[in-house]
């Protein structure tokens, strides 16, 4: 058995629509071993982003415990945070977020600024990550000019390039067709099986699901 | 790649937003850069003052009139070289009264001694001395009214009424750039003769050439000393102070084109701001990106800021640019031939030069500090759900 990589204790997560406390998660609690790929399922508003956004270091929870590779977010400040994602977590959207002013190389560098890595050496592993992510040849096109498979390929290649702990991906197939939701879902698959990486993916569309090795369901704020 | 290279190429985005902004913020630097030499060029004279001269006139204002004799006394002082006299005779030309150029009446046998930085041939300066009717103009001004050596010109007397008619015997420059080159000299005597008993032997002001510029402030005490008990009483002071007080006349004007300069920089600072507070809006989700994969609160803000100081830079420099041929050469030019009497030397000076890209640069930076604020201080999951 794997150690785990993610430990949640008792998350409760509320947020204030005006006067009134909506609560999204509730006396959660959950353990990710390392190295697998998990789906998480669950209708609208049941509180997957959420969650993801707590495991990310994104956001924190009212109550509860969070320990992510090793490190207690709740006690972190905003700018250990920061550090904590630049280290150790890779982020895939469901829209890409690409930055339409850079290519597709310049996008992928772009964790690596955070680095004290040299012009050459960021250069040479953000080509090493486009590599793996098959898109080695469009390195110097523009978002406007791919594909939105590609667009997400390339954002895959930014999400591991700084060879994070965990990837999270959110929605990746969302806004792509089959034929190029299943290329990036067998990205995925390579990027667990060969590069051993944990990744927790939100998703609604249970074909993806099965591609996980475990899928977990959120109801109203609780694990099912 | 580096975060200064995504501001740079931000701006490449919406080109044309882009492009109007840094016009509209040039066209204000023009303007900024245009009152301030207008400022600086009024200035001139008074910065350019001999320190060796000092200025005598009547105690209560220089529009007022003092006996002609005081002159003698004058001379008399120690430390005083040479002094001369001159009244300002309000000419106009009757062809065109709008055209404004100063007229004086002087005294031939000692106006180059005292203004030694008037140049006058020796033979010019001969001929003019020995004809009384003669007048000595500045190469601007002769080029303007189209007059040359031997020619005749009537001026139109406002303080001293009446058609005067005067020959052109001779045209000066000056070995500096800053003396007006657009004044019309003639004898003081003919004036003086042509007028009534009761308006005769009085003279405006008396400029002196001193022996040592230290102690023009003793000399000036000893010269109002000797005045104190008579009739009319007068006050000496610098050429400096004299030029200052002909430009306190104008300060209200001067005081205004100062405030219309700090308006003008507001609206700069507004244009921008507007321009870069678009950019952030509809940039949200990014700086949420880039916040998500490990940027901190303090990046996303220098992130902004540089891309202000981008375009301030860009507006600063197109503005610089559009000056030298509008200002220095177009209006510049145009100023110093028809307007040489308050613009002897209308170019932008080095000073203006820093202080306009300063300006652009600071004021974008100051324009960009609340939209930086405010996008450093958002919520990472709320900028990532934010839709531009």
């Amino acid at each position: 058995m794997e150690p785990s990589i993610v430990e949640l204790k008792g998350i409760t997560k509320t947020f204030q629509r005006g006067k009134e406390p909506i609560v999204v998660l509730d006396g959660l609690t959950l353990e990710i071993p390392t190295g697998s790929f998990e789906a998480l399922m669950g209708p609208s508003g049941s509180g997957k982003s959420t969650l993801l956004n707590l495991i990310a270091g994104l956001d924190r929870p009212t109550q509860g415990s969070a320990v992510v590779a090793g490190a207690n977010l709740v006690s972190m400040s905003d700018g250990e945070l920061a550090k904590f994602r630049a280290r150790h977590i890779g982020f895939i959207f469901q829209a890409y977020n690409l930055l339409p002013v850079l290519t597709a190389i310049e996008n992928v560098e772009l964790p690596l600024l955070l680095t004290n890595l040299s012009k050459t050496e960021r250069r040479e592993r953000a080509q090493t990550a486009l590599r793996v992510v098959g898109l080695e040849e469009r390195m110097k096109h523009y978002p406007r000019q791919l594909s939105g498979g590609q667009e997400q390929r390339v954002a895959i290649a930014r999400a591991i390039v700084n060879d994070p702990t965990i990837i999270v991906a959110d929605e990746p197939t969302g806004d792509l067709d089959r034929k190029a939701a299943d290329d990036i879902l067998n990205l995925l698959e390579r990027l667990n099986k060969e590069f051993k990486k944990t990744i927790l993916m939100v998703t609604h569309d249970p074909h993806a699901a099965e591609r996980a090795g475990v899928t977990r369901k959120l109801d109203k704020g609780q694990l099912q | 790649m580096n975060l200064v290279l995504i501001a740079a190429r931000n701006l490449l985005r919406n080109k044309m937003r882009t492009v109007l902004t840094i016009l509209g913020a040039s066209v204000a630097i023009l303007a900024f850069v245009m009152l301030r030499t207008v400022l600086s060029a009024w200035s001139t004279a008074a910065d350019y003052s001999a320190k060796d001269r000092i200025a005598t006139r009547h105690k209560v204002s220089f529009v007022i009139s003092m006996p002609k004799n005081y002159i003698d006394q004058i001379r008399l002082v120690p430390g005083v070289k040479q002094a001369t006299y001159m009244n300002w005779f309000g000419g106009k030309n009757p062809n065109k009264p709008e055209q404004f150029f100063a007229t004086l009446a002087v005294d031939p046998t000692t106006i180059f001694d005292v203004m030694d930085e008037i140049v006058l041939t020796p033979a010019d300066r001969q001929h003019w001395l020995e004809d009384k009717k003669g007048a000595v103009i500045g190469d601007v001004l002769a080029k303007t009214l189209g007059l040359k050596v031997g020619d005749k010109f009537t001026l139109q007397g406002s303080i001293y009424p009446g058609d005067w008619e005067f020959n052109i015997d001779g045209i000066y420059s000056a070995k500096r750039k800053s003396v007006d080159r657009s004044t019309f000299f003639f004898h003081w005597s003919y004036m003086n003769d042509s007028l009534p008993e009761s308006r005769k032997d009085q003279i405006g002001w008396i400029t002196s050439r001193i022996d040592d510029p230290g102690k023009g402030a003793d000399i000036s005490a000893a010269i109002d000393r000797i005045f104190d008990e008579k009739d009319v009483q007068t006050a000496t002071m610098s050429e400096r102070a004299m030029n200052l007080g002909f430009m306190g006349m104008i300060s209200s004007l001067l005081k205004a084109l100062d405030v219309i300069s700090i308006i003008i920089l507001l609206i700069m600072m507004m244009i921008l701001g507007n321009t870069i507070a678009m950019g952030v809006r509809e940039r949200t989700r990014e700086y949420g990106v880039l916040r998500a994969i490990g940027f901190s609160p303090r990046d996303v803000g220098t992130f902004i800021v540089g891309e202000a100081a981008f375009i301030g830079l860009l507006s600063g420099v197109v503005g610089l640019a559009l000056s030298v041929p509008i200002v220095e050469l177009g209006l510049g030019r145009w100023l110093e031939e028809n307007m040489g009497a308050w613009f002897p030397y209308f170019r932008i000076d080095a000073q203006t030069y820093v202080m306009g890209l300063g300006l652009a640069i600071g004021l974008a930076l100051v324009a960009s500090v609340i939209p930086a604020r405010r996008a450093s201080r958002l919520l990472v999951t709320d900028a990532l759900r934010r839709v531009a």
